[in-house]
Formats: C-alpha cells, sequence, structure tokens
C-alpha cells in the first residue's frame, strides 16, 4: 500500500519552511510526525505533490513558562508532553490527555501542532487546548497571527489555517492555585479513537464553589464548549444533585455523529456519563492538590 | 528417554525471535516483478469496458490483463467439498463480464516494482454498469432477489437437512420451550501477515516453482496443475515461513492463477501479496450465520429435542470447501447433550460480499452458540443452575462412543460432567453465585458464562470424506530417513501455521527412537520432497502425521534390529532397542549405536539376505475415525451499565485433546484460540453498508483484540485417549476458539439478569449493551435508575 | 527515478548510504535496499506495530516514517538487537514462555519491548500491558507474552507455564497451571 508520487523539502530553517509554504502551499502538506498523514497517504486518500517536513525545525520544539503562559513549539513530541514535569505542573490537562493517544511509538514520533491541526473529532488535544482557552501563533511570508483554539478547529478534519501559513506555537493559561482538572474518554479499546471525550477545568473560591468552569466534549464531530453544562456549574458546590444536572445538560447540548463502532444516542449517553467522571476527576484532582 | 509429554521450547524459536525468518514477502528473486490487482469498487456491476492502454503505456509496466487476456484453456480452480444438493461453482481467476463484490479482482498489472505498479493501476479504467445489490442472507432466500450467480435459479448455493428422531413429538410433548433468533457475525482469520504469492516459471523445463503461505500445497498444486494444463510433476510449491493462517490461506484463490499467469507470459518471476486493505476486502471472511433455533425441554430440564435453522452467508461465491462449514454446524449444534430428536436446515446463500470461507473452528463455534445459549435460556426459565442443567444432559463417559443425532458424530472418548466440574471447581463458581447480589447491591454487575464444546479433530478418514462428497483424501504420510552418519530426518507434509509443527514432530521422532532431540531434522514445505497431504495444516491433524511418524519409525527400528542381529551373530528375538543403541539382550557392551547400524546399512557389504540396503521409509496413515476434543470453559465478566463495557474477572478452560505431546504448545494454541474467540465475540465484524460497500478495511474499523482485552488464562486438562489414534492424540490446534462466544453472552446476560435482557448477537458491544438496559428500563434521564445507584 | 535523494543511515552499528524516493517508508528501505526483512509490514497504517524498530534509541514505526526523514539518525532492528551472537534477554525469554508461534508480530513485539526495557527496567505487568497495548498478535493470545517481558526484566516467576512436569497419564488431569504463576 505505497503513496503516490511527491516531491520532499526538509526546510534547515523556519523562514525556508515559510518561504516553501509560500511558493507551493496550495499543493503541499506540511509533514511533522506523519503517524496521521502518512497512513494517509499510504491508502492515497491524499496526494500532494509535495511534502514539506518540518523535522529538522528544532526551534520549534520546546516547553517555556512565562508570564503564566505555558508556550509549547509545535512539533514537539506528544512522548516529551507526557512525561514532562512542566506540563504536568502547568498544564495537567494535556498530562492527563496524553496517555490516551494511540500508543507509546506513535507518541514518540506525533507531536502537538501535528494532531492539533489534523484535527480528528476524537482527538485529545483540540478538546483540551480548547478546555484551555488556549490559542496559536501561524506564521507565513505574509506575517504571523495569533488564533483563538474555538476559532481555529472546525468540523471534519479541519482548520482555518491557510495553505501558505505554519504553525509555530501554542499557549494555554497556566493551572491557577486553586484549579482542578479532569479529562476522561472512552473508546472500544484502549488508544482507540475515543467514541466520546471530555476535558474539566474548574476553578474553585474560597469556599469550595465552582468559580470557573470549562467543559469542552466531543463525541464524534468536533470539540466544543458545554456551555449549558458549565452554566449548570459555575456558583455552585459540586454536589451529587449539581452534577447530575450538568452531566444532563451536556448529554443535552453534545452534537453526535454515529459510525459503524457507536451510535449517535450511545455516544450521547456516554458523553453524560464521562462529564460526571471528568467532574469527580477535577474535583478530586482540587482535593488532592489542597492536600499537598 | 521420552519426548512426549515435554514441554520443550520450541527449535523455530532463534532464527524468528532474530529476525531471521524468511516470509513470503521477504523473498527476492533475480528479475522479480511485481503484480497488483485492480479490483471493483462496486457490489454487482457489469464491466462493460475495460481500457488497459494508459496503465500498459507507463514506463516499468510489462502488462496489463483482463479476463479477455488470459489463456483460452484455463479453467478456473474447484471447489471441491460439494455435500449433495450444492450448486456447482468454481473459482474463477478474473470475471468475464460482472462483478459480484466490492474488492473482486477484474485486472492485474504487473511492473518493476510495487510502486510503479500501484501507480499504473490507477490508470486502468473501468466502466461499470451497476446493478442492484444484496447484502441480507435472508433477503437472498427470495426468488426476486439479486442473482448472484447467473448459471444457478436462485442464490441458495444449498439445503442440507440433518433429520433425526421426531422433533415434532419432542415439541408437541414439551414441558417448556426455549427459542432464539441468534446472529453471527461477519468476522474471519485475519492472520498478521497478508496473503500472497510469488510464482517462477522456467520455459525451457517447463516448470513452475512457486513460494507460498498456503495451508495446503499439495491441493494448490493439484488444482494448480489442472488448472493451467501442466502435469503435477512440472510444479514445485516451496513454503516460506508463515506468519499465521487459521484457515484463510488453506483456500484457494484467484490471485494464485493469475499469477502462474503471468510468470508464464512473461518468463520472469512474479510476486503478488495483498496490502491490509485488501485482505480486508478479499480474503476470506467467515462464520456470517443468521439462526433460529429452538429447544424443547421436560420439566426437569431434560432435552427432548431441537430444531432450527441457519443460513449462512457465503458471499458471492463458493469457498474451496463448499458448504463444509455450514454441515460442520450442523453437525455440532448437538454439543454435549443426549438427545435423539433433532432437526436443522441449513441453508447456504450467495450475497454481494467477499466470499466466506475456511477459519479456525470452520463452522464449529457457529453450532456451539446456539445451543449453550439455549442451554442457559432453559435454566433461566426453568429455574435450574446453568451448570446443573447442563450436567442433567451431557453424554456420560460410559455412553461412549456416542452417536449424535446429527446422525455424522461419533464422539469417541471423554469425560464431559467432569470438564464442567472441574471448571466450575476452579472458578470458584458456589463462591461466584453466592457474591453476585451483595456485588450488585454495590453496583457491581458480575456475571458467569459456560461454555461447553466438542470439537472434531483429525479430518479425516479419507473413505468418510468420500461419502459426504469431500474431493480430497485425509490420510496423512511421514518418511523418514536416517542418513549415513545416523541422524534421523523426518519429512513431513504439514505445513507450519506457527502451531509448533517442526517441535512437535521432532518429538514424536526422537521419542520412537530414544534419542536426542537435536539428532532429528524435521524437513516440510517442499512439495518435491514431502509427502503428498490431501489436507494438509487445517482440521487439527497434526495427530495424524505423528502416528505415520510412529509407524515408519517402527519400520526401520525393525530394520535396525534385523541388521544388528545379523551383524553381531545373534538372534533377532534377544536384540534390544533402547535410547538410540541396538545390543544384545543381557551382554552389556554389546551393541551397535544407530550411527553405526546407519553405516553399515548405507555400506551394504554385508546385510542379511534379502534386506535393502539404507534406512529410509514412508507410511501413511489413514484415519479409521474423527477425533472428539472437548472441553469447558467458564468465564466471569463484570458490566459496566453506564457504558457498557465489559472487564474480565476470570477465565478458565478445562480442555480435553487427549495426551500432549507439548502441553506448552498445546496451551499456546488454547490461549490462541480462547484470543479469537474473544475477539470475534466483542469486537470484530466485517461490516457492510446496504449497497454493499465494506466499511472495514482497516486495522482502525475491523477491531483486533489486544493485550488489554485479554483475560489472564487458567488452563487445565483432561486426558481421554483417542481409541484409534495411536498414543491417543486427538488434537487442540482449533478447540480453544470454540465456546468463548457463548462464554462471553452467557455471563453478559447472567451479569444483567435484574434486567432480563437477551443477547443473542453477535458481536457483544457496549453500544448493544446500554441499548438493550436502556429499553429495559434501566436508565432516568440519562443515569442508572435511582433503584440502581449504589 | 524522481526526486530521489541520498540519505545516510546508521543501521545496527553500520553506515550505509542510500538512494531513496521521497516516498520510500523507512520499513521499505530497510527490507529491500539492505536486506534486513526481520522488520515485517502487517498493514502500513500504523496499527499493528510489527514494523518497529528504534530511530534515536526510541521506538518508531518505520511504516509511518519516510526513508529521507531518518537520514542521518541511528537505527537498530531486530537483526541488531542481540550483541556479539548471543541473544538478548527477551529473544531468550519469548522462547521460554511460547511467547511467538508465527513469529510474525515478533520482531516488532521485542524492539517495542526492548525500549519499555530500556526505560523501565521495573516494569509492572499493567505497564507491559499499556506499552505494548498498540502491538498485535494473533497467535499467542498475548498473556505469554507478558509473561515473557516480566521474565526478562526479571520480574516474572521464571517458570514458564506447563512445565510442572507432571506425569502424564490417561484419564487424570493435570493441576491448574495460570500463566505467569
Amino acid at each position: 500500500m505505497k503513496p503516490a508520487h511527491f516531491a520532499l523539502d526538509t526546510p534547515e530553517s523556519a523562514s525556508e519552511a515559510l518561504a516553501l509554504l509560500s511558493a507551493h502551499g496550495d499543493s503541499a502538506k506540511v509533514i511533522a510526525g506523519g503517524q496521521s498523514l502518512v497512513p494517509m497517504l499510504n491508502f492515497r486518500l491524499v496526494r500532494p505533490e509535495r511534502l514539506i517536513d518540518i523535522n529538522r525545525l528544532d526551534e520549534l520544539s520546546y516547553l517555556r513558562v512565562a508570564d503564566g503562559v505555558l508556550a509549547i513549539g509545535a512539533l514537539t513530541r506528544q512522548h516529551e508532553i507526557e512525561t514532562s514535569p512542566v506540563v504536568a505542573k502547568e498544564a495537567p490537562l494535556l498530562t492527563q490527555a496524553t496517555p490516551f493517544i494511540a500508543h507509546p511509538s506513535i507518541r514518540h514520533r506525533g507531536t502537538i501542532g501535528g494532531s492539533l491541526l489534523h484535527n480528528d473529532p476524537s482527538a485529545e488535544y483540540p478538546l483540551v487546548l480548547l478546555c484551555l482557552d488556549g490559542e496559536v501563533e501561524v506564521a507565513s511570508t505574509r506575517g504571523n497571527r495569533t488564533i483563538a483554539l474555538r476559532d481555529l478547529i472546525l468540523p471534519w478534519f479541519s482548520t482555518t489555517l491557510e495553505p501558505d501559513e505554519l504553525l509555530l506555537e501554542i499557549r494555554v493559561p497556566v493551572a491557577g492555585e486553586s484549579s482542578g482538572f479532569g479529562f476522561e474518554e472512552l473508546a472500544r479499546r484502549k488508544g482507540d479513537f475515543a467514541l466520546a471525550s471530555v476535558a474539566v477545568a474548574l476553578d474553585f473560591d474560597g469556599s469550595g464553589r465552582v468559580e470557573r468552569a470549562a467543559i469542552t466534549g466531543t463525541a464524534g464531530r468536533l470539540a466544543q464548549r458545554l456551555a449549558g453544562a458549565e452554566q449548570a456549574l459555575i456558583g455552585e458546590s459540586p454536589t451529587e444533585a449539581v452534577i447530575r444536572d450538568v452531566t444532563s445538560a451536556a448529554a443535552a447540548e453534545i452534537e453526535p455523529v454515529g459510525d459503524i463502532h457507536a451510535d449517535e444516542d450511545y455516544r450521547r449517553h456516554l458523553l453524560g456519563v464521562l462529564t460526571g467522571r471528568a467532574l469527580r476527576k477535577a474535583i478530586g484532582d482540587r482535593a488532592g492538590s489542597q492536600e499537598d | 528417554m521420552t519426548w512426549i509429554g515435554k514441554p520443550v521450547p520450541r527449535r523455530e524459536d532463534r532464527p524468528l525471535t532474530a529476525g531471521a525468518g524468511r516470509y513470503m514477502a521477504d523473498i527476492q528473486l533475480p528479475g522479480m516483478l511485481h503484480m497488483v490487482m485492480v479490483r471493483s469498487p462496486h457490489a454487482h456491476a457489469k464491466v462493460t469496458t475495460i481500457d488497459t492502454e494508459a496503465a500498459k503505456a507507463e514506463p516499468g509496466v510489462h502488462a496489463v490483463y483482463t479476463a479477455a487476456d488470459l489463456p483460452a484453456n484455463l479453467k478456473p480452480l474447484p471447489v471441491i467439498w460439494k455435500p449433495e444438493g450444492q450448486k456447482p461453482d468454481a473459482i474463477g481467476a478474473l470475471p468475464a463480464d460482472r462483478v459480484t463484490f466490492v474488492g473482486e479482482g477484474v485486472a492485474v498489472v504487473i511492473a518493476e516494482t510495487q510502486q510503479l505498479a500501484e501507480d499504473a493501476r490507477e490508470l486502468v479504467r473501468v466502466k461499470y454498469e451497476r446493478l442492484p445489490a444484496n447484502v441480507d442472507p435472508i433477503q437472498a432466500l427470495e426468488p426476486d432477489a439479486p442473482r448472484i450467480n447467473e448459471d444457478w435459479d436462485d442464490n441458495i448455493a444449498a439445503h442440507f437437512p440433518f433429520r433425526n428422531g421426531d422433533v415434532d413429538a419432542a415439541f408437541a410433548e414439551a414441558a417448556h420451550v426455549v427459542e432464539g433468533h441468534f446472529k453471527i457475525n461477519r468476522h474471519g482469520a485475519v492472520p498478521m501477515e497478508c496473503r500472497g504469492l510469488i510464482a517462477s516459471w522456467d520455459a525451457l523445463t517447463e516448470t513452475l516453482t512457486i513460494w507460498s503461505p498456503s495451508q495446503a500445497t499439495s491441493l494448490l498444486r493439484t488444482e494448480l496443475a489442472k488448472s493451467l494444463g501442466l502435469p503435477d510433476n512440472a510444479i514445485r510449491i516451496l513454503s516460506p515461513n508463515v506468519g499465521g493462517a487459521f484457515g484463510a490461506k488453506w483456500d484457494r484463490y484467484a490471485e494464485d492463477l493469475l499469477v502462474c499467469v503471468a510468470t508464464q507470459r512473461l518468463g520472469r518471476p512474479v510476486k503478488w501479496i495483498e496490502d491490509r486493505r485488501e485482505h480486508f476486502q478479499a480474503t476470506a471472511h467467515s462464520r456470517e450465520q443468521v439462526q433460529d433455533f429452538e429447544m424443547a425441554l421436560s420439566a426437569d430440564g431434560q432435552i427432548l429435542g431441537v430444531r432450527g435453522r441457519a443460513v449462512a452467508d457465503l458471499g458471492a461465491t463458493l469457498p474451496s470447501s463448499g458448504i463444509g462449514t455450514q454441515w460442520v454446524t450442523g453437525n455440532t449444534v448437538p454439543n454435549q447433550y443426549k438427545f435423539d430428536n433433532y432437526s436443522a436446515d441449513i441453508f447456504a446463500v450467495l450475497t454481494n460480499k467477499a466470499r466466506a470461507g475456511s477459519y479456525r473452528g470452520f463452522g464449529g463455534p457457529e453450532g456451539n452458540f446456539p445451543i449453550e445459549r439455549l442451554m442457559d435460556k432453559a435454566a433461566r426459565d426453568l429455574e435450574i443452575d446453568p451448570a446443573e442443567i447442563r450436567l442433567r444432559n451431557q453424554v456420560q463417559p460410559e455412553d461412549m462412543p456416542y452417536g449424535s443425532p446429527s446422525g455424522m458424530a461419533e464422539y469417541d472418548t471423554g469425560d464431559y460432567p467432569q470438564a464442567l466440574r472441574r471448571a466450575l471447581e476452579v472458578v470458584g463458581y458456589e463462591q461466584i453465585r453466592a457474591e453476585q447480589t451483595a456485588l450488585r447491591e454495590r453496583g457491581i454487575y458480575r456475571g458467569v458464562g459456560i461454555g461447553a464444546y466438542v470439537h472434531c479433530t483429525g479430518f479425516g478418514p479419507s473413505a468418510l470424506l468420500g461419502q459426504i462428497n469431500y474431493d480430497t483424501s485425509g490420510y496423512e504420510g511421514a518418511r523418514i530417513q536416517i542418513d549415513p552418519g545416523g541422524k534421523v530426518t523426518v519429512y513431513t507434509g504439514l505445513i507450519p501455521i506457527g502451531q509448533g509443527t517442526e517441535t512437535t514432530l521432532a518429538q514424536i521422532a526422537a521419542d520412537s527412537f530414544g534419542i536426542d532431540l537435536d539428532q532429528v531434522r524435521v524437513v516440510w514445505g517442499d512439495t518435491s520432497q514431502t509427502p503428498y497431504t490431501g489436507f494438509g495444516s487445517g482440521g487439527s491433524r497434526s495427530n495424524l502425521a505423528m502416528v505415520a511418524i510412529m509407524n515408519a519409525a517402527d519400520q526401520l527400528k525393525a530394520k535396525m534390529i534385523r541388521i544388528a542381529a545379523h551383524t553381531l551373530e545373534a538372534n533377532v528375538d534377544d536384540i534390544e532397542f533402547s535410547n538410540g543403541h541396538l545390543g544384545v539382550r543381557g551382554v552389556p557392551d554389546s551393541g551397535l549405536s544407530m550411527q553405526e547400524i546407519a553405516r553399515i546399512a548405507h555400506l551394504a557389504h554385508n546385510l542379511p539376505e534379502g534386506e535393502e540396503p539404507m534406512l529410509q521409509t514412508q507410511q501413511v496413515f489413514d484415519p479409521p475415525g474423527f477425533g472428539w476434543a472437548y472441553g469447558c470453559h467458564v468465564g466471569v465478566i463484570d458490566v459496566d451499565i453506564q457504558t457498557g463495557m465489559l472487564e474480565w474477572v476470570r477465565y478458565v478452560a478445562v480442555d480435553d485433546c487427549g495426551p500432549m505431546v507439548n502441553p506448552l504448545i498445546v496451551r499456546g494454541q488454547i490461549e490462541g484460540g480462547i484470543a479469537q474467540g474473544i475477539g470475534g465475540a466483542t469486537l470484530e465484524e466485517f461490516v457492510y453498508d446496504e449497497s454493499g460497500q465494506p466499511m472495514t478495511s482497516s486495522f482502525m474499523d475491523y477491531l483486533m483484540p489486544t493485550f488489554h482485552d485479554m483475560p489472564r488464562y487458567e488452563i487445565d486438562h483432561l486426558i481421554s485417549p483417542s481409541p484409534h489414534i495411536r498414543g491417543g492424540f486427538k488434537g487442540m490446534g482449533e478447540a480453544g476458539i470454540m465456546s468463548p462466544a457463548a462464554v462471553v453472552a452467557n455471563a453478559v446476560v447472567d451479569a444483567l439478569d435484574p434486567f432480563r435482557i437477551e443477547i443473542d448477537e453477535l458481536p457483544v458491544t457496549p453500544n448493544m449493551i446500554w441499548r438493550k438496559l436502556r429499553d429495559a428500563g434501566a436508565f432516568e434521564d440519562g443515569q442508572p435508575a435511582a433503584s440502581l445507584a449504589p | 527515478m524522481t526526486g530521489e535523494r541520498r540519505i545516510s543511515l546508521r543501521v545496527n552499528e553500520q553506515d550505509h548510504e542510500l538512494d531513496v524516493a521521497p516516498r520510500t517508508s523507512l520499513a521499505d528501505a530497510l527490507r529491500d535496499q539492505l536486506g534486513l526483512t526481520g522488520t515485517h509490514l502487517g498493514c502500513e497504517h500504523g496499527m499493528c506495530g510489527a514494523c518497529t524498530v528504534w530511530v534515536g534509541g526510541e521506538s518508531i514505526r518505520s511504516c509511518l516514517m519516510l526513508a529521507a526523514q531518518a537520514d542521518g539518525c541511528e537505527v537498530t532492528t531486530i537483526e541488531g538487537l542481540a550483541e556479539n551472537g548471543s541473544q538478548h534477554p527477551l529473544q531468550e525469554s519469548f522462547s521460554k514462555h511460547h511467547a511467538l508461534q508465527c513469529g510474525f508480530c515478533t520482531p516488532g513485539m521485542i524492539m517495542a519491548a526492548a525500549d519499555l526495557l530500556q526505560r523501565n527496567p521495573d516494569p509492572t505487568e499493567n505497564e507491559v500491558i499499556d506499552w505494548l497495548g498498540g502491538n498485535f498478535c494473533r497467535c499467542t493470545g498475548y498473556r505469554s507474552i507478558v509473561s515473557a517481558v516480566m521474565d526478562a526484566a526479571g520480574n516474572g516467576s521464571g517458570e514458564p507455564a506447563s512445565s510442572s512436569g507432571v506425569e502424564v497419564t490417561a484419564n487424570n488431569h493435570h493441576p491448574i497451571t495460570e500463566n505467569g504463576r
């Protein structure tokens, strides 16, 4: 199962990559880890004329904390994120979510940028980064721009990235003192594409009430903010009754798409169940960090 | 020195763990070309034109063939099992003008490299006129369903009835009847190595050399010879290491013919290997059946009769073994249970899907599932424990040999109740039952599922194969040669496909002569050297090869004794053969080693009168009957009622294949079979949409069982030797896969007993479980009902 | 050939210069051009793990890597795992525990397991299962592989299943042997 012909460029710098994208953007695809792209090439589902291999751009692989923001280079490997104490401290939702991505050997090559831009409906990073209200910095020969996550991701494996743009960096606010995070995913087998998944980020006030809540979920279509579920939680103490209301709201709000692995109704139900579990995890996470 | 029963590590392992195995894809020959298939994207269509000009013009392309380009005298490969009433069919190379499933090959492209062939393939322009397609086996029974085989007047390949006793009377007088509508999912072997073939034609000697991972190379050779119009002995088939087969590589396929035609035409070796997507679309599927069975019982749970209908979806053509799989299903339904009245109507129909062919168990699991589910339904209705109801119905050891009501199965030896009791003892059945209610109150829904089974092994007596219209033989031969240096070489027709043939046959031979294992070499996989076998590796028949080896060893031992007697000037009766040494009884330090006798036999300077030189012989063993392995598996599963996900708690397997040559290898066969059974019961399925498009053409969609999906296996054995196989070996290659599906379904139904759901369809998925729970009222507003919350 | 480029690979401690097309996978380059056929192709879409090798000392799926992307890298294949003609502990323990049957998944499985053991010499069973969960085996049913890896790490029972050596007589039964114990 061999791919169709393509030309291959291997730029040694970001500016070289941008020049290539400017010249060939419409007929080229960027290849980073290749863990999602190469299968599609092998199936001949995509047949770009040209691949631009950005794996030499070491300058795009980093984890930096400054001014309350964790900046992650687009080329940072998933394995590095999984095992980084910096990420565990500043964006624990990423640490919770990364082990769900496929399997270790995939994560040795796969990058956060690649996963985000591939934007599979069941992917972990778009969901988590949306939950964390992240933003991305992209560049082209026309200049740089910043795109909020909610403005970046579109249904069905699409983003608002222009063909001549290169993703440089992903930024999320660092975790606060009184935060709790929970990520839950259900798949047919461990490592498979999620049937449904939920990311929860909570900030608590001094009395244990939820001050801020971000709940994102996906059930086969697109990572979405579940604002109704968030509203049911904000200002409340997370009792069992409140949790039930939140999960009902989440299940009602999600827009599932079914396939041979799970139908719509079941995904909707799962989304609700996972919301409850992620919520409990986030509450426990907060309680755990309080005990530290 | 005895080697039987020793769990020796395999001699196959060293090269395989070092990456030094030689699988078909690894073979490179000088001048080799690469063939790819152009496959139909439609489930049912007329082929109006095929334009190959653009493809042919591509650099590196050597040829493009369609049906019109094939030799006029090329015959299709045969369907060799033809039970009475089965309509005629054959396995053609390329269709002339109509395709009947997505993935059917319509043309071939041969080029310098795999990449170039795949590029050129895209330039072949095929014009199709779509026809209505049918993917529903029940619909296929209707006279107006789209006709798949235009030589037939309907889509029914065969209707095979089983009749015994008087089922009508049994049902009329029954105190209770249970019934079920069962669906066995379409799934299959899916070995890790794809299917392929390399063929090299030598025009000067007019001989064809083939490398094939086929399980049945003698059959492949005979059939190719007939189809190509060559003498059998002009074809030599070599077996590389095989990366798993499980039946899918036993069947013969169109590509086997096409690669041979290509090499003959082009005068260069041609390699064809499918990719994984093609594998899912065009290599044998299996198992799919829609069944309705019912069971009549007395008030205390005695089976009075079983009747029903099974409709098997064979896809678009019959496989090499015809409706053999379905015939086995009809034979398997009575299982371990003692009753006379049996009526089963087995239908096999054609639809616009890939061909269904051989897969481990070969129709057995399809027969096991409905009966084991019915037993549990009966247990529930009559309020008898599911283990107890089986004990009340099992054939007893003293009933053996027992003729089952299928009319075609005679169980040889075994203690079915003991297997069940032992499995229950190991799993701690009473404890589990005692805990169930308390666990439920804590929100843990735990269930126990029992799956008892029988499985036919040592396939089979040639005369019997003749009686059932199986156009092949069932014997196994073995040739043993002791060379002048005294080392033993065993030639076998079996093909190793992972079952440790080299090691186990070496153990048998070494045991026969009383010598070290390293004195024995096993040669396999070369039709010009190894004994003909009309069946090859399939049907759990290693035991037949073992008997042939033991018989051949006997002959050579007798000859060595004669030569020793002559050489030592002693009486034949006074010569003792033990541990590779021949001496005069009672005279220690006398005697000769096997090496010395071998040298004497080869020099032939002074042999007994009339004795032939050398030490070699061939023996053929044709079994007088089938063997019947059996066992009982018990599984314990927790069901998460919120998500429908299953978690294994225990899996106990008590199996009896008679004495075991190598317990380590037997264990591997059982565990592998259980894993496939669990995969088929919970994960795997070839799915087609209504228009006949396959939805599961990659490992993303066809879900293989992984490390995460397996229980720990608790394996125990009983040993009931076969009465007509020397050594008593029965064979365990397939038995592990027989009952896991029943175990899973029974365990889940038991776990969810408060909801009174039925699980009669496979695979058992979380989605299905959740839907049944929802329909049974288990949820309120998406949450488990308040009455169920912990 | 269109767009071919010369790459340098250091494979199993030997340097090689190869000409590869852009679309040539690392797996194909190793197999077809270097004759290292121990790395197998089971799916060519990154799902089965049979093609697992090490690049830069970490396990990756060679069917998903372009050969050109490995330019200048150190590659270790199954053929390079054993040292000085003796077997890697995993190769020995796989045989001892009957953790292979047809052998097709085995090189990839061992390369993946060897990567685990170099990072985590003392894994739990769950860690082994988690690490290897994306490597398919169709023959063994997986538990024997878990035992083999645990044993190679020094954490197993050391005894393969079915090694009890109990005398077998007709109509007897073996005592229980649970895998790994």
